[in-house]
């Protein structure tokens, strides 16, 4: 038990300094030591010391203080150190006047930024000098005269329009600020300056006072602290004492120690946060209510600002009520705006008042960066949650203050915008406008309702919005569009991609299929989504597939397809929609990337069912392939038309499984539809996709399973006749309306359609009503591998015209004319119809015109970003 | 214009295009409509598009047909003293413009003026102001005076100015604005081929002036591409050029966006040109085309057009062709642009249904196609017959059982395989030379 030991050292101190004194010399080592351990409470103790104080003001870390008047005792008792010491001292001080040569050069420069480092640098030396000496009088002289330069400069700067540069600005206003500070210390000694310059240079008799009043005072110190280190001990007995020192008058020092430690190491916030809600108590003017609010809220910010870890639960919930209570404040004392742009206020003494042309008192301060803040903090709590525990709908529960809060900050900036005079940056609007729009996008309707009602309840009945007005915002759709619209005129760059990427997914999730692709579509995001952000890209990968599982819902197979390929093709979902860490096999992963990619999830709420995409990407696979399958059976030309590479491998393994069990999983389940849809056997086909439980996470799951039953049925039907056509003359309509129990009129389309688009070699006899198939087409291995010879030669030629365009980039146009010329000679008849369009910017520009086909996207550059 | 609407049945599609055309260009279209509802001996809507056009010409500058129709309308022998006043307010107005433009339209009158006019503009209106004293205001007094002349609706003269106008003038918006004015003036004089010259000129003013402002262009463009029906339907030597317009990326991505109902006049001018093309692999391509783009914007525009083209090529329900068919023929008669051609599109429509029955059946019963072809089944041999003659179908008649059959020659392999390697060589040739130059 050290620390007793050395308390009981501290009460003789205050006995009989002379003891104190050998005390101190010898056990100075323990001293230190416990100046480590104890130094976080002492740093309390510090501040609030500090405006008793006069003498001892200058903000230093509680260890320095103590190594600092150990030396100055040791230094003494001792006398032979002094001449050591003395060496040193020496050196010190032509160090320090290097110092003040410099200042005095920035002075004649206006270089306000070397000034202020260099005013630093000085204030430190200083520090070291005044242990062991009083303080320096050219020390005295050169802060006296800077306080006089700043003076001047800052008038100055005042009467010309012309601003000084950013760097300039910030130096002088930190020279500003601690100037003051310092002079405050020094007062007598710079009176005692300006009265006589040079005598005050020469003389020499306060030597001996200073060190002198500066023990006492240290005494003192030490005793008060001890005291409230005792406090602190016995936490019941006198609090009743500690918040006397807290005086209104007297907040904004407070507020300002905290402030200056504020990103230091070593300083406790926690305490600190409760210092600060004690002021807040007593904070009895808005001013001071604005002022203590603005601080602990970042405060609190402030502890969960290390990396993973996210903001405790309770500081969360305090922050969110002091917001609240802050934007209560605000909107009853309108006189008080808090704005980024605003001047920090100096004088800790008087607050602002409002002047005669002043409409506002500017407090310094962005609501919407702690709006925003506080949402990360509730995105990063709940990643940090297992979705599957009830504390996780807990937490989720907290999103409803979030919004309220959100909708409020709206709210108040919008009054901002409207008092032309505060001059509002536009951006603040669009990125609180942002949030409120990143909570309901992917919310259903009805649970955007309530959000909405009960964010209107929060605020004052008489609050209301120009952007998103009381009576239309509880029509979720109309919400969402007055904000999207709202962003798309006044945003630009990433806001108003997100803006868009968000409507487009509200409309996908609400089954508004054509809007919703038309708008993606119009957008042109595809061709440059992958020069944005990542968790853009990611936005844009939700989207999308929100966009595919709707045309899915539509029975749009093709369109749900293609759509759902980019994503559901490459195999990495998860990490695509952030959805979770893909086990990386071969690629190494750097530490770092994986904390980055943690980072990027989604809190579970806001996921897309993998497995019900997955099954939704595999049926449609299906549709497509197995009629795409029978089609080209065993001819060469086998891997030209792969619609999904995925697809076509899951059902390869599957094929050469030994044993097939009844199947498992959806995948299981796909499968064996496919098998027994390449057979002919819808029915079951049919009962397998039934099967499937996930359907029931959709919406009118029944509908969608008869959609699917309907096109089960027909690509049954196209796969039969694909698969049997060789094998027969004629096929009897009814018989095969029959089989697939499809109405009559219903087969015959589907043949014409197969015999139209000359997929089929028939014809239908009208009167017997029957499909008649064509004879001498099937071709010979022999002849279709001459077919796909002479296809692979006219491409082999296309890609040596092509590769020598790229190489002249179009210099050539001799050539151009030629080729031209010599493919018109080369068109026979029916041989080139599969180039048709391959060239010649029309016919690309028309399928990009109005084609389904959604290419780009931020496949590679979404998972490492 | 709210009388009018409502005296329109629900298919007609005129409030769509209303918007997009101006009130001169609206002016013959509700006329026709006038006329609809006097054939059919519907006074009291008659009377509604008459006080329509009243309405909808109070604003411009035609005060006497105006006071006509009002005396029409009102039955009353004395137009009210506000079209007088009216009247002399214009006429007053006209003689001062025709005061300040004078002297310039004097000038270019002049022989020795006109040769002395370059393609530069600036250098015209220097040498202009040189010699002729003449100021960029009355340059301007030309474009007023022009528009003033087409509000009055005498548009011939309109032209004339505007045109005028556009040589000498270097403002670029007001020449746009005077190339609006003019193809305006050339359509209602029904002056085709400098119509459609206009046409072009207005599409290229389209691209250069708005460049940056996508926006303005799919207005402007869907603004054209209404104006671009006049001349479409009826001039056939503009047809050929309008229709090229249209398919082109921009237009056609504008009249998806924007117009979707312009598809029926695309359908329209597409099946109806068949017969008149004289390229029809261009016409095949044009047909593959516009079943896309009702495809795509099926769900956002049918009409009965529409639904037949995809009746015919989408769904292939020959039932559903023919019905679809013999509404669209009610939509054309009643359709200011289309009526004209009525006849012609239901004859090649026919075409099409028999065209792709062929392809997909062999054998088929006389009467069962007479009756998707709309026709009895005496008529619809002949027809067939004369098809076949025609095209040169591979295929009979049995008469005996009332069928056609026709003979599916099936795709030779070898013939495919010459045909793919034909140009082969030629093109490896014209490689060979690029490479080596």
């Amino acid at each position: 038990m050290s620390s007793r030991f050395f308390r009981g050292g501290d009460d003789s101190s205050s006995e009989s300094s002379s003891e104190e004194e050998e005390l101190y010399t010898d056990e100075e080592e323990e001293e230190k030591a416990k100046a480590d351990s104890d130094e976080d409470e002492d740093e309390d103790e510090d501040e609030s010391e500090e405006s008793s104080s006069d003498d001892d003001g200058e903000a230093k870390p509680g260890a320095s203080r103590f190594l600092r008047d150990a030396s100055s005792e040791s230094e003494e008792s001792e006398d032979e150190e002094r001449v050591k010491v003395k060496s040193a001292k020496d050196k010190r001080f032509e160090e320090m006047e290097a110092t003040i040569k410099l200042i005095e050069n920035g002075q004649k420069n206006g270089d306000w930024a070397s000034i202020s480092t260099e005013f630093d640098k000085l204030n430190r030396q200083v520090a070291k000098i005044q242990d062991n000496q009083k303080t320096p009088k050219q020390y005295i002289k050169t802060i006296a005269e800077l306080e006089d330069y700043m003076n001047e400069a800052v008038a100055k700067q005042k009467v010309t329009p012309k601003k000084m540069n950013a760097t300039a600005a910030r130096g002088l206003n930190a020279v500003k600020q601690k100037i003051k500070k310092i002079n405050k210390d020094y007062q007598p000694q710079i009176e005692a300056y300006r009265e006589d310059n040079d005598g005050f240079m020469e003389s020499s008799d306060e030597e001996e006072v200073a060190p002198k009043a500066k023990k006492t005072v240290r005494i003192a110190d030490d005793f008060d602290q001890q005291l409230d280190d005792d406090i602190e001990g016995f936490a019941t007995v006198g609090k009743g004492g500690k918040t006397l020192q807290f005086t209104p008058e007297s907040i904004f020092k407070h507020l300002r120690t905290i402030l200056e430690t504020r990103g230091k190491k070593n300083t406790d916030r926690q305490e600190q946060i409760k210092v600060m809600e004690k002021l807040n108590e007593i904070a009895n003017t808005p001013y001071q209510k604005i002022r203590v609010l603005l601080t602990l809220i970042s405060t609190r910010f402030d502890l969960g600002s290390g990396g993973a870890t996210s903001m405790p639960l309770d500081h969360w919930k305090a922050a969110e009520k002091e917001m609240t209570a802050l934007f209560e404040i605000l909107e009853t004392n309108t006189e008080y705006v808090v704005v980024e742009n605003a001047e920090e206020w100096e004088d800790d003494e008087k607050p602002p008042a409002l002047e005669k042309d002043q409409k506002y008192i500017k407090v310094p301060g962005s609501m919407v960066s702690y709006v925003e803040r506080l949402d990360d903090e509730l995105t990063r709590s709940l990643q940090n949650i297992d979705p599957h525990t009830s504390e996780y709908i807990e937490r989720l529960t907290d999103e409803g203050a979030l919004y309220n809060i959100i909708v409020r900050c709206m709210l108040y900036y919008e009054y901002l915008h409207k008092q032309g005079d505060l001059d509002i940056p536009q951006e603040s609007i669009n990125r609180i406008i942002t949030r409120r729009l990143e909570h309901v996008y992917f919310k259903p309707a009805q649970v955007i309702k309530i959000l909405e009602d009960n964010a209107w309840k929060s605020v004052s009945p008489k609050a209301e919005s120009t952007i998103t007005p009381r009576a239309q915002t509880p029509e979720a759709g109309n919400l969402v569009n007055v904000l999207c619209t709202y962003l798309f005129s006044h945003a630009e760059g990433i806001l108003r991609a997100r803006a868009m990427l968000c409507q487009v997914y509200f409309l996908a999730l609400h089954n508004e299929y054509y809007k919703a692709r038309d708008m993606l579509l119009m957008s042109h995001l595809q061709e440059n989504i992958p020069n944005f952000d990542v968790l853009s890209q990611i936005l844009y990968n939700r989207t999308l597939v929100q966009v595919g599982l709707c045309a899915f819902r539509q029975g749009l197979v093709y369109d749900a397809q293609t759509t759902l390929q980019e994503i559901c093709g490459s195999g990495r979902q998860k990490e695509l929609l952030a959805q979770g860490v893909m086990m990386q096999r071969y690629s190494q992963v750097s530490p770092e990337q994986e904390r980055l990619e943690k980072q990027r999830q989604l809190p579970f709420h806001m996921h897309i069912n993998l497995e019900l995409l997955e099954c939704v990407y595999l049926t449609c696979s299906m549709l497509l392939e197995i009629p795409v399958l029978a089609q080209t059976g065993s001819s060469p030309d086998i891997r030209k038309r792969n619609i999904s590479k995925t697809y076509r491998r899951m059902l390869e393994y599957h094929e050469r499984q030994i044993f097939t069990g009844p199947p498992e999983n959806t995948r299981d389940h796909v499968m064996q539809a496919s098998k027994a849809l390449a057979a002919g056997d819808w029915k079951k086909s049919i009962q397998f996709i039934h099967n499937i439980k996930i359907w029931e996470l959709m919406p009118h799951a029944e509908e969608i399973k008869t959609m699917l039953a309907k096109q089960i049925q027909e690509e049954g039907l196209r796969t039969y006749l694909f698969t049997y056509a060789p094998f027969y003359d004629t096929l009897a309509v009814e018989t095969l309306s029959g089989m697939f129990e499809l109405e009559a009129s219903k087969v015959m389309a589907v043949v014409s359609k197969m015999i139209s688009h000359e997929e089929l070699a028939a014809s239908l006899d009208q009167v017997t009503s029957t499909v008649i198939f064509r004879k001498g087409v099937e071709l010979s291995r022999l002849q279709s591998l001459a077919l796909t010879m002479s296809d692979r030669a006219s491409s082999l030629i296309e890609t040596n015209e092509r590769t020598l365009e790229q190489r002249t980039q179009g210099t050539s146009n001799a050539f151009e004319r030629q080729g031209g010329r010599g493919r018109g000679g080369g068109r026979g008849g029916g041989g080139y119809r599969g180039r048709g369009g391959g060239r010649g910017g029309g016919g690309h520009m028309q399928r990009q015109a109005g084609g389904t086909q959604f290419t780009g996207g931020a496949l590679g550059a979404a998972v490492r970003g | 214009m709210e009388d009018i609407y409502a005296a329109l049945d629900g298919e007609n599609i005129l409030p769509k295009l209303a918007s997009q055309l101006s009130r001169h260009l609206l002016f013959p279209l509700i006329e026709f409509e006038a006329g609809k509802a006097d054939e059919k001996g519907d006074d009291a809507k008659a009377r509604q598009i008459l006080a329509g056009k009243i309405k909808l010409l109070e604003d411009t500058n035609m005060a006497d047909y105006v006071a006509e129709l009002y005396k029409e309308a009102n039955n009353a022998s004395e137009a009210p003293a506000e079209y007088t006043k009216k009247r002399n307010e214009v006429i007053a107005q006209l003689d001062k413009y025709e005061q300040e433009t004078a002297r310039i339209s004097e000038l270019l009158t002049m022989e020795d003026v006109v040769t002395n006019l370059r393609s530069d503009k600036v250098a015209n209106l220097e040498f202009l102001k040189k010699e002729h004293k003449v100021t960029i205001e009355m340059v301007n007094a030309l474009y007023d005076f022009g528009q003033f002349q087409f509000r009055c609706g005498n548009y011939s003269s309109a032209a004339e100015l505007l045109y005028q106008f556009r040589v000498l003038s270097t403002d670029n918006d007001k020449v746009f604005q005077a190339t609006w004015g003019k193809l305006a003036s050339e359509i209602l004089t029904t002056n085709w081929a400098s119509a459609v010259e206009e046409l072009l000129k207005v599409k290229e003013a389209i691209e250069t002036n708005l460049y940056n402002n996508t926006r303005a262009q799919l207005d402007h463009r869907t603004m054209l591409v209404h104006w671009a029906l006049f001349p479409l339907f009826n001039s056939d030597t503009a047809r050929e050029p309008i229709l090229d317009l249209f398919f082109t990326a921009p237009f056609i991505n504008t009249i998806q966006t924007s117009c979707p109902w312009v598809l029926r006049y695309l359908i329209a001018a597409v099946i109806t040109g068949r017969s008149r093309t004289r390229n029809s692999s261009q016409n095949q391509k044009q047909m593959k085309d516009v079943v896309r783009y009702v495809r795509q914007e099926a769900y956002e525009y049918s009409d009965p057009i529409t639904e037949f083209v995809s009746a015919l090529y989408i769904a292939h329900d020959f039932n559903a062709a023919r019905e679809a068919l013999a509404r669209a023929e009610q939509v054309c008669r009643g359709d200011f642009f289309l009526a004209a051609t009525a006849d012609a599109f239901v004859d090649a429509a026919r075409h099409l249904i028999c065209e792709s029955y062929c392809k997909i059946f062999s054998r088929m019963n006389i009467r069962d196609l007479s009756a998707k072809l709309g026709l009895n089944p005496d008529d619809g041999e002949k027809w067939i017959v004369n098809l076949i003659r025609e095209t040169r179908l591979d295929a009979k008649i049995d008469s005996r059982e009332g069928t056609v059959v026709m003979n599916h020659p099936p795709n030779n392999v070898y013939q495919q395989v010459i045909e793919k390697t034909k140009g082969g060589f030629f093109r490896t040739q014209v490689l060979s030379a690029a490479v080596s130059k």
